[in-house]
Parts: structure tokens; C-alpha cells; sequence
């Protein structure tokens, strides 16, 4: 290995906290070689992300400091150089790129501005310069027309796009090294893989040093050099990736890799599924024909009906009592609304939905009542679908108490039962979901689904915003809940393989209709549709030798991703 | 430029608005109790006085024809005629519009002037001495009433330094610049307190916001990232609210106009309303609402212009 471009010495940072100190970064040292990907992994509260601000002293509070250690780029101690010497370095020779594309860019600002503001102030070039280098930028980064593209605002793009234009921002002035911070978790698995090739080839075309944060094993496996593994603010272990994948050291490490989803894991719940073939029993959900429109563009005087844009088009599907069901798609695909649409949340346009043969549209109210006794949805967002003023026992206790079907007296005992079910101890009751991690609230969350003695969940997207390890507690969680309770669950995700671990059935959704349905173990292996097996390529395998993408590239030719190119 | 379509569109969405502004103008005024023609004549004139005067001015037909006869004189561009200053209503508010639009504009721009500093100022030391300092001042803001305020600020700039005029309004550019400061710094002074705070929250934010941390990530110094980025970015929310605050000093500035004797349409009004001349109050009603449908619009343009993803 040649000498490293940047080196990290016992670098630790403190917090402090009204006359209490913590440790954030306890010592961490690291070696990033010229042209190397660096995959830091660790969950949220890791450090790792911390770390890499720490590199460039963009440390999120006043409170927070470096206390000791040293960061050498190319021999120069970061740490010590003056805060107009920083300027310098931040754009200039560290690049960084975050998760969230769609925060970070300025919404207000055009995108080859924003590209163009770095060239302008660290090469001091005039605007006409600034605007030539910026375009040519944005073409590197797999921009189509950046010439037009220049003048288009951030939400004017997908998501993909937006992130390649948080990569065009921020190799706008030449960096050594990128940073990328999870760059790729708010992106649809296709998406993914062609940012993480993106990245990829710059660091072939560029010689760019890249440290990589994610959560996911399967990134590192796919695209990295060398791994480091952080947990509590410690560097646990590096070393080549091999070998950390092969040979990891650390219990924690042996633990991430385990809980990674594409790992051959538990068998799927087929006992249930195998038993309603056998028996002629009544779908509990029946969907036919379901269209879900919406009005767009629609003004005061054009009516509303002006244009409508159709995001479930003529979906039929029967779902049996005791399946658990997968729906995969990209974002945009329909899923979410597709769930909404069965709860009554959002309007159907025409088609049927029945809920153990009672029909949702013609008998609006009394299928309504009977479907919202009988069906409840864990959300996404786990902190934003809890009330942050009620405790979780007043929240679980609201729902038993409308439902009715709990005495008032009973309601704090089953209260108990609930937590204790999802497996959150009994005193959570009297807590706020602020002073929670995003694990318990999910668990709440589904306690709350849970009192309603619900004989049919749906959850959307309920692990996307939680760490690996986090997530695998909470699919074992609905795995023994499906098992034991005998409940009907309707799992919608854009991870494909914690569905392929945890479903049955799987259906693929591929712009409002669905491509592909069916035994979730001969979907994953012989897809039929092409937009099926381009997702199912995708997905980074934990082992390095599989390669990304797989025949995804020539997959995505003939089927386009939903994401428009403007 | 087609996010700006509404504009041509919107104006036809004024005329229902308009006309409900219209009715109820119309009723509420001839709710104030009290006879215009027994106050015209005084307390000694005789019944038959009385009724000729209802009668000149129409007074004695039923409210619905009232109505019609002014939806009719509307449409010839006529309000009716001022029982107090015998022309047309629209003549006579032609000649107090002036003050009160200028009045409204500089106080507007005065209180942008002094907000935009001073919430930077807050929010870019934010829990530190000048922070408390702009909390205080905001506070003695909104605390003292705005005619005893108008009122202070003539004992000192007027009567004490001697540097600006007492009160009214001048016949020269410079004249009428010179007496509107005193009454725009009196409105300003409390209109800003409230577009300070909402500003400093917002660029609180914005200051922790991941578009700063991106900016500051790609090297920009902090000047650049408060300025070109957190600023445009706090400024939207900020201009709703001064869109609703202008709306309410519209009608407030009936209290400035009479600390400072401007001769503006807030004091046409109050006299209106003394001598019940029906038809001027529900003619200054008129355009004071219609001035808050206008700038509503504005703001709505204005929105449209600072935030490229509103489409309206």
C-alpha cells in the first residue's frame, strides 16, 4: 500500500453537556490510500458519520470538540490549521456527499449554481467560466442535457438525479476525497446500484479516494476496499474486505453480518399459506379491478378533473387469511397507495375492494367500520405516526378505548399485553415516543396495529428508517406475531430481500400494475418479468464476488426505471 | 413562464370576492345606528327636511334597491354622492389616496429594512448578548401602543430636536417624504417586531439546516451561506405573514392618520363614520378590502418569485 492521502490518529471528540462530558469519538485512528474506497459501517449512533465531519471540523454543535488527536491530509495536521485554511480544504480537497440529497441541495437555488458557487469562490473563476465547468460536471455525472439541466431547480429531479447533482456539487472543485454519508439509503434499490457504479468510475476516472458510510454490508461487499466497522463511537475492526467479511474479529461485526437480509436466513412462513390451498376458504381481502387516480394541475376554473395522473391501474389481487404478502416496487410504483386504498384512506376512482366479502365501495360506512375493527397499518416513519404528546399507553389506550372491545377496566392490562407482545417492556407505557429510539417507537407502532385484534396488517415501509440490526429484531417481531396470531400481513417494502426473508407471496408493482405475483422463493429465483429480475439484480449481495448490477444494466435498457428524466 | 399564469387568472377569481365585499359593506354600514339626514340638519330641522333629504339621497327606498341603485352606480363608475361633501365618493377618495398608499408602502418597506438586519443579527448570535438585545427591543415594540408611540416620537424628533415636521402632509416630493417618516417608523417599529421574530426563527433554522451544512461542507464561508442561502430560504415563509399584517395595517392606519393629521382615507373615514355619510364609509370600506384582496395577490406573486417549487 502506498502512503496513505489521509491519515487519522486517535482522533476523539467530546461532548459537552452541562458539566457532564461523553466520549463521541474514543481514539479512532484510520488510513485512507490514494484511489481507495473506505466502507465505514456501524449503526445509527455509531459515530461514523461524526467522524467524517470531524474530519473537516464541521462538527454539528458548539458543544461538541476535538479534544485530541491529529488528521493528516498529505501531511497536514487538519485539526490545527486555521478556520479560513479550512474553507480551503472543505470542497477543495474533501469533497462530501450526504443521504439526503433532497435536504441538502437549496431548494431556491438553481442546480448549476449551487455547482458552480464552489468553482467560483475556491478557483476564482469569472461566471461564464464557472457555468462551463459546472456543465461539464453535470455531464460527468450522468446528467443527459446539463446544458438545460444547469438552469433546473433540485425539485424538479428525481431522487437519482438529485444525488448525482450532490456529487456533481461536491466534485465541483477537484476534491482528493469524497465523503459520502449513506449516500445511496433514500434511494430505490435501481437507483442505488447506478449511484454506487457512478461513484465507482469516478474514483477510476478521477483517482478520487473515496470513505464510504452505510449501513448496509451488502454496499461495502459490492464496492469497497478496505472495511472499517464502528459501534459507540469505537473503531471495533478494519482491514481488507475479504477478510472482514470472511474473518471478522469482533462478536458485533459476526452479528452485522448476520443480520443482513440477503443472507440465506429463516425459512419463510409457508405452514399458513400451504393450508389455505388446501381448504376453500374466502379470501379476507379481495381486490378487483382497482383503479386510484389523482387530479393534477387541476385549477379554479379548468375544474378539477383536468388531467389526472393514475397511480393504481387495474390492480386484482386475492389475499387469503393467515398469507403474509409482499409488495416490492420502486418508489412511485403504487404500492403505498395501493395500501391506502384498501384501508379507505385514500379514494379508489373505480374497482372493488371487499374485506371478508364485505364490498368497501358500495357499503362505504358499514365496510369502513368493520374494516378499521378489523385491519390496522404501521407506518413508516415511526417517531412521525406516534402523537409526541401522548404517552405510548395513551396512545395504544385510545385505540382500545374507540374499539370497545376491551372493558374500560381491562384497557391497562391489555396495554401490558401489548407491549409485552411486541416485546417492549411494560413500563414503556409511561413514555413519550421523544425520549425513544426509532426501534421502540416502530414497536409501538405495531402495538398500536396490534389493539385493534386486527386479523389483517399492513405495514408500509415500516423498517426502511431503522438500522439493519434494528431492522432484523423488528421482521423476527412480525414473523413470530404473523405465526402466532394467525394475522394476515401485507408487507410493503422497497427492500427486497427482507421480503423475500419474511413473505410467502411475493407481488411486484411496476408502475400502478403489478408485473409479477407469486411463491416469493420462484419470484427471487426465476423471475418472469424483466422489471422483477432488474430489481432482483440490484440488490448488493453481502458476497463480494457476485458483482452489482449482475445483468441489471442490460435488464434496465428495455425496462426504464419509473424515475423521470426531465 | 408558465408558474405565472395565475396571474392573469387570479384577477378573474377577485370579481365574486369583491362582490361579497360589496354586500357586506353595504349592510354593515346601515347597521351604524343613527339617521345621515338628521345628522346633516342638526337636532332642530323638521320632519318634512328630513324626508327630502332621504329622499334626494334615496335613503327612503327599501335596502334591496338601495343596493341595486349603488351595484348600478358602480358600474358607471360612480359611488354615489358624499351627503357630507356633496361630490362623488370615487372623486373624493381619488384625492385622500395618496397619503395612505404612500404611508402603506414606506411603512412596509421600513419594517423590512429593520427586520431583515435585526433578525440576522438574532439568529447569527443566537442565545448570545445580541440576541437578548433585538428580543428586547422587539418586546418594547409590540408592548407600547402605537399612538402613544407615534405620539413619543413627535416629543423627540419633532419638539425636542426639531428635525422633522409635527404632523399633516407636504405639497413637494421631498416635503411629503419628510412628514411621512415619523408616521412610518411609528407603524414599522411594531409591524417589524413581528416579521423579526418570525425571520429569526426561520433562519435559526435554516442556519442548522442541511442546506447550510452542504454549503459549508463545499467550503463556503459563513457570510455566503447566511446570505445566499439561509436568507432567500427564510424569507418565504416571512412573506405571508407581512402579506396579513398589511392587511390589518391597511385598516389601522385610521389611527396613525389621526395622531399625525395626515389627510389620508383613514381619516376620510373617521369623519364618514361621525357624520354617517353612508356612502363614503362603504367607499373607503370598499377599497381598504380590496386593497387586502390586492395584496394578498401580491404576496402570492411574490411567493411564486422566492420559491421556485410553489405552483399556484
Amino acid at each position: 500500500m502506498n502512503t496513505p492521502i489521509l491519515s487519522v490518529r486517535d482522533l476523539t471528540v467530546k461532548a459537552h453537556l452541562d458539566g457532564e462530558t461523553r466520549v463521541l469519538l474514543d481514539h479512532v485512528s484510520l488510513d485512507l490510500a490514494k484511489g481507495e474506497i473506505l466502507g465505514l459501517v456501524g449503526e445509527s449512533g455509531s459515530g461514523k458519520s461524526l467522524f467524517c465531519r470531524s474530519l473537516v471540523r464541521l462538527l454539528p454543535s458548539s458543544r461538541l470538540k476535538i479534544e485530541d488527536g491529529a488528521v493528516l491530509l498529505e501531511g497536514r495536521d487538519l485539526t490545527e490549521v486555521s478556520d479560513a485554511e479550512m474553507l480551503k480544504v472543505r470542497g477543495a480537497e474533501i469533497g462530501m456527499i450526504f443521504q439526503n440529497p433532497t435536504s441538502h441541495l437549496d431548494p431556491v437555488m438553481r442546480i448549476g449554481d449551487q455547482i458552480s458557487e464552489g468553482i467560483r469562490y475556491h478557483q476564482g473563476l469569472d461566471a461564464c467560466a464557472a457555468r462551463a465547468a459546472a456543465t461539464e460536471i453535470l455531464s460527468q455525472v450522468g446528467f443527459p442535457d446539463p446544458l438545460c439541466q444547469y438552469d433546473n431547480y433540485p425539485h424538479e429531479f428525481s431522487g437519482g438525479m438529485r444525488q448525482r447533482a450532490m456529487i456533481a456539487v461536491a466534485l465541483s472543485c477537484n476534491p482528493k476525497i469524497l465523503i459520502a454519508d449513506e449516500p445511496t439509503t433514500a434511494l430505490d434499490v435501481t437507483i442505488q446500484a447506478q449511484i454506487l457504479t457512478l461513484l465507482m468510475e469516478l474514483r477510476e476516472t478521477r483517482g478520487l479516494s473515496i470513505i464510504l458510510i452505510t449501513h448496509d454490508l451488502g454496499i461495502v461487499a459490492q464496492t469497497c476496499d478496505r472495511i472499517a466497522v464502528m459501534r459507540g463511537g469505537k473503531l471495533l475492526e478494519q482491514g481488507p474486505k475479504r477478510q472482514i467479511l470472511s474473518q471478522p474479529k469482533d462478536p458485533y461485526t459476526t452479528r452485522l453480518i448476520h443480520s443482513h437480509p440477503s443472507m440465506p436466513g429463516v425459512e419463510p412462513v409457508t405452514e399458513a399459506a400451504a393450508s389455505t390451498v388446501a381448504a376453500p376458504v374466502k379470501p379476507i381481502l379481495e381486490i378487483d379491478d382497482l383503479h386510484v387516480r389523482f387530479p393534477i394541475g387541476g385549477s379554479f376554473f379548468r375544474g378539477s378533473a383536468a388531467k389526472t395522473i393514475s397511480a393504481v391501474s387495474g390492480i386484482s389481487l386475492q389475499i387469503m387469511p393467515g398469507e403474509t404478502v409482499g409488495i416490492v416496487g420502486e418508489s412511485g410504483s403504487g404500492k403505498s397507495t395501493l395500501a391506502r386504498a384498501v384501508l379507505g384512506l385514500t379514494p379508489i376512482s373505480s374497482g372493488h375492494i371487499s374485506f371478508e366479502g364485505v364490498d368497501l365501495a358500495q357499503q362505504k360506512t358499514a365496510g369502513l367500520a368493520k374494516l378499521r375493527r378489523e385491519a390496522a397499518m404501521v407506518f413508516q416513519d415511526p417517531f412521525n405516526a406516534l402523537n409526541p404528546r401522548m404517552t405510548i399507553g395513551q396512545t395504544i389506550g385510545e385505540v382500545l378505548a374507540v374499539q370497545g372491545k376491551v372493558a374500560r377496566v381491562d384497557i391497562p392490562d391489555r396495554i401490558g399485553e401489548l407491549l409485552d407482545l411486541v416485546g417492549l417492556e411494560r413500563d414503556f407505557a409511561d413514555r413519550k415516543p421523544r425520549s425513544m429510539s426509532g426501534g421502540q417507537c416502530q414497536r409501538a407502532g405495531i402495538a398500536r396495529a396490534l389493539a385493534v385484534d386486527p386479523k389483517l396488517i399492513i405495514a408500509d415501509e415500516c423498517v426502511a428508517a431503522l438500522d439493519v440490526t434494528i431492522q432484523a429484531q423488528i421482521i423476527d417481531l412480525f414473523r413470530e406475531l404473523a405465526a402466532s396470531m394467525n394475522l394476515t400481513l401485507l408487507f410493503i417494502a422497497h427492500d427486497l430481500a427482507i421480503v423475500r426473508n419474511l413473505c410467502a407471496r411475493t407481488i411486484v408493482m411496476y408502475r400502478g400494475e403489478v408485473v409479477e405475483d407469486g411463491p416469493s422463493a420462484q419470484v427471487f429465483s426465476q423471475p418472469k418479468h424483466a422489471y422483477t429480475a432488474a430489481l432482483v439484480a440490484a440488490i448488493p449481495d453481502i458476497d463480494p464476488d457476485k458483482p452489482l448490477l449482475g445483468n441489471a444494466e442490460e435488464a434496465s435498457g428495455s425496462i426504464r426505471s419509473i424515475k423521470r428524466m426531465p | 413562464m408558465h408558474r405565472y399564469r395565475f396571474v392573469l387568472l387570479r384577477p378573474l377569481q377577485f370579481l365574486p370576492v369583491i362582490f361579497g365585499i360589496s354586500i357586506i359593506t353595504f349592510i354593515l354600514v346601515r347597521l351604524i345606528p343613527g339617521d345621515p339626514a338628521r345628522v346633516l340638519l342638526g337636532t332642530r330641522a323638521t320632519p318634512t327636511a328630513i324626508a327630502n333629504i332621504r329622499a334626494q339621497f334615496g335613503l327612503d327606498e327599501p335596502i334591496w334597491l338601495q343596493y341595486f341603485y349603488f351595484l348600478r352606480n358602480l358600474g358607471n363608475g360612480e359611488m354615489g354622492k358624499s351627503i357630507l361633501y356633496k361630490i362623488d365618493v370615487l372623486n373624493l377618495i381619488a384625492t385622500r389616496i395618496e397619503p395612505t398608499l404612500a404611508l402603506v408602502i414606506c411603512s412596509v418597506l421600513l419594517s423590512i429594512a429593520i427586520a431583515v438586519p435585526m433578525a440576522s443579527i438574532a439568529a447569527r448570535n443566537a442565545g448570545r448578548a445580541p440576541d437578548h438585545a433585538v428580543r428586547i427591543i422587539s418586546t418594547f415594540g409590540i408592548g407600547f401602543p402605537p399612538f402613544w408611540l407615534g405620539l413619543m416620537l413627535i416629543i423627540l424628533f419633532s419638539v425636542k430636536l426639531d428635525l422633522l415636521p409635527v404632523s399633516g402632509y407636504g405639497s413637494t416630493l421631498g416635503d411629503k417624504l419628510a412628514h411621512l417618516i415619523l408616521p412610518s417608523l411609528t407603524i414599522a417599529l411594531s409591524l417589524s417586531t413581528v416579521l423579526t421574530r418570525s425571520l429569526r426563527a426561520a433562519m435559526i433554522e435554516g442556519l442548522k439546516s442541511d442546506v447550510a451544512t452542504a454549503a459549508r461542507a463545499r467550503g463556503m464561508p459563513e457570510r455566503i451561506v447566511f446570505w445566499r442561502h439561509v436568507l432567500p430560504n427564510s424569507l418565504v415563509p416571512t412573506i405571508n405573514l407581512l402579506a396579513v399584517n398589511t392587511g390589518w395595517l391597511i385598516g389601522g392606519t385610521v389611527v396613525i392618520e389621526s395622531v399625525f393629521a395626515l389627510p389620508g382615507m383613514g381619516q376620510l373615514l373617521v369623519r364618514a363614520i361621525f357624520s354617517r355619510d353612508y356612502m363614503v364609509v362603504q367607499g373607503v370600506a370598499m377599497v381598504f378590502a380590496c386593497a387586502t384582496v390586492l395584496v394578498n395577490f401580491l404576496a402570492d406573486i411574490a411567493t411564486v418569485a422566492a420559491d421556485p417549487r410553489v405552483k399556484l
